[in-house]
């Protein structure tokens, strides 16, 4: 029994955090080229999550009888486009200008910028909560018991499709011609410039692909959860959080940081309290920056003299 | 262009200036509640309340010939936000105020801001017993107290043999109270609560609490909070695979509930609140302007009826004199039912009526 409790308490985890993961990703990418937290990362989230449901709500409306899975692929490459365009627009209009400014101004630009997407989606759809059509929710609420552990079809389906995603973008980081450019381009901007890679286009296409990896974890936390224009904020926190703790500017570091944080939440409020979930977050960070600053992951940075 | 500019804000500030003394000679009522935010259902429930009920007295001739105004203010179900639509409602020359949602914003404003002006404060919704405890003799409600609501709810639990249950609230005043209540009325009644524990309100991911309470196997659970949070709690039961059902109070009683907890998810949950009583004319003449009417419309109605009555018969717009005549209401023939106030401002006979959702639509079972 109480290892079936654990192997469920662990899933959960799992799946709260695969997502994390998958914002933590675009704040560590962001950070590893531009070393700017994006702020309005979170938000780009969100954007991504309300940009779901709007394809799957026109769905409904236009073929009502449509097949789940169409429908979801539509619903989750509708959102990505979306959201890769949005952070596109707001590195070429908000971030480029700025670029070689002193970094607090572009912290402060990235603060402003979140709290105006905030603002223009609370226009646009209210402030209630919404839920993605119950159709889409319900098949995908049912699953299987192995043992004592219930397993959703979500659970499989969230956890499935953040990995496939974080997978892609480590091989297209580690292997293709485009991530070595952004790797060099992270390394030293101005020698990779001299070795003929556009700084201003990689940086662009950083953001759009972090962006559409965050539309992803927006979509799943829509079909997990219910969202309205707050959302950003929170799991934004979070996964900067997660991206922190395991080692910003470090892929693999985002990617244990987010599910590391989605376990300790899990069994903190399974076995200890619900109401302290937020603290164990906190305090894990704390510890982990006390004995190792640089995060789980991060390389240690030298201060240069 | 600068003089255009000042002789628009002349015009505009005269109008302003002209405004309280018109106001002066008439009667206005307030509304506040949350028009925006995760609890705007439930506020324009309120909203739509008082309008249906100050809309019949208008076309009624009014009060003694005069109309009634309504002035309606959007308190966020916030707190802070409460307090200062509070004031404006009082600069503003409200005689009487129906409302707050919440009793974290009605406790609060009722003493800090609406006692000091002698403004009587009505509030269809907030069930917490403090509100009405602290010697305040502005402060009214037409909808019962969670001490009533929380007793209710553990004896209808109990009284279907139920005899384990979890209970998590959300840690407001609202939630935490009527959890509080039910916990020690259902350990008084013989129950055992086998988990008990909170959340934190606007979290969205409440797996790894619910699958505690599935391996406790417990035959109910019960959720003091609203509906924003108990709609996820019972979408993610499901998930986890929990088939015992989740009951809530008044909070929960509402059709976004079923929305966002999805139809399967929602079949069979069970809430306390407002009952049905004779309010078959009044859910017509709603339906027609609002759709179906929400937990509070009904007790909006009531509270606005019973201010403007408590205005006819104070005779004239003075705050001190209305305020005294809602403390003498008596039998007030309501759509809720009669209603009384006692010296608390709180209605001692008030009675809580069980709900559960059965085809996606809260049901009356008793």
């Amino acid at each position: 029994m109480e290892g079936e409790l654990l192997a469920q308490q662990v899933l959960n985890g799992l799946t709260i955090g695969s997502m994390y993961a998958l914002i933590a990703l675009g704040y560590t990418m962001v950070y590893g080229i531009l070393q700017l937290i994006n702020f309005a990362h979170g938000e780009v989230f969100m954007v991504g999550s309300f940009a779901g449901l709007g394809v799957l709500l026109l769905v409904e409306r236009i073929a009502p009888g449509a097949g789940l899975v169409p429908a979801l692929i539509l619903a989750l490459l509708a959102a990505m486009a979306a959201a890769a365009l949005l952070g596109m627009l707001v590195e070429r209009l908000a971030y480029r200008p700025l670029r070689h400014s002193p970094r607090l101004s572009l912290l402060i630009t990235a603060l402003g910028l979140s709290i105006i997407l905030q603002n223009l989606v609370m226009l646009l759809v209210g402030t209630e909560d919404r839920a993605y059509p119950d159709r889409f929710t319900e098949a995908l609420q049912e699953g299987f018991d192995v043992g004592a552990v219930h397993v959703a079809w979500q659970q499989l389906l969230t956890l499935g499709v953040a990995l496939a995603f974080m997978g892609a973008l480590t091989w297209m980081v580690r292997r293709t011609r485009l991530g070595k450019a952004m790797r060099a381009t992270a390394e030293d901007p101005i020698t990779a410039g001299l070795m003929g890679i556009e700084a201003d286009r990689i940086v662009a296409l950083t953001f759009a692909m972090g962006s559409a990896l965050a539309a992803v974890g927006g979509v799943l936390f829509g079909l997990n959860y219910s969202i309205n224009f707050f959302i950003g904020t929170q799991a934004g926190l979070k996964a900067f959080i997660a991206a922190v703790l395991g080692g910003i500017g470090s892929l693999p570091g985002a990617v244990v940081g987010g599910l590391l944080l989605g376990l300790i939440e899990a069994l903190g409020a399974g076995y200890v309290s619900g109401t302290w979930k937020d603290v164990f977050a906190f305090v894990i960070l704390a510890v982990v920056l006390v004995f190792r600053p640089a995060g789980l992951l991060g390389r240690p940075v030298v201060e240069k003299v | 262009m600068n003089r255009l500019l000042h002789a628009a804000l002349l015009v505009g500030l005269s109008g302003v200036m002209a405004w309280p003394v018109e106001a002066a000679a008439s009667w206005k009522l307030g509304v506040a509640a949350p028009l925006t935010g995760p609890l705007a259902k439930m506020g324009a429930d309120i909203r739509q309340g008082v309008q249906v009920a100050v809309d019949e007295v208008n076309a009624a001739g009014g009060i003694r010939g005069q109309k009634v105004a309504l002035v309606i203010e959007d308190d966020k179900g916030d707190p802070r936000e409460g307090m200062v639509v509070a004031s404006k409602l009082v600069q503003s020359g409200v005689l009487g105020v129906v409302g707050h949602l919440n009793s974290g914003i009605s406790i609060p404003a009722s003493k800090e801001v609406y006692a000091p002006a002698s403004v009587a404060m009505v509030t269809p919704a907030s069930t917490n017993p403090q509100l009405t405890e602290r010697g305040l003799k502005n402060v009214f409600r037409t909808i019962g107290r969670d001490d009533q609501q929380g007793k209710d709810a553990a004896d209808y639990v109990l009284g279907r043999g139920i005899r384990k249950v979890a209970v998590l609230d959300n840690k407001n005043a609202y939630g935490q109270g009527l959890a509080d209540v039910f916990r020690r009325t259902f350990v008084r009644g013989g129950g055992t609560i086998i988990l008990s524990d909170s959340v934190t309100s606007g979290d969205k991911d409440f797996t790894p609490i619910l699958t505690r309470i599935k391996a406790k196997q417990p035959e109910l659970l019960f959720f003091g909070g609203e509906y924003q949070d108990a709609g996820l709690l019972a979408k993610q039961a499901r998930r986890v695979g929990i088939r015992f059902p989740l009951m809530g109070g008044d909070g929960i009683l509402d059709g976004t509930f079923v929305t966002l907890a999805g139809l399967k998810a929602a079949e069979g949950t069970l809430a306390t609140g407002p009952g049905g009583t004779s309010q078959k004319g009044f859910n017509v003449v709603y339906s027609k302007r609002f759709g179906e009417p929400g937990a509070y419309s009904a007790y909006s109605y009531d509270a606005a009826h019973v201010l403007m009555a408590a205005m006819g018969r104070a005779g004239k717009p003075d705050r001190k004199a209305v305020l005294a005549a809602v403390a003498t209401t008596r039998n007030h023939p309501g759509v809720t039912g009669r209603i009384t106030f006692n010296a608390k401002g709180d209605q001692p006979n008030f009675k809580f009526s069980v709900w559960t959702v059965a085809d996606g639509q809260f049901r009356l079972v008793q």
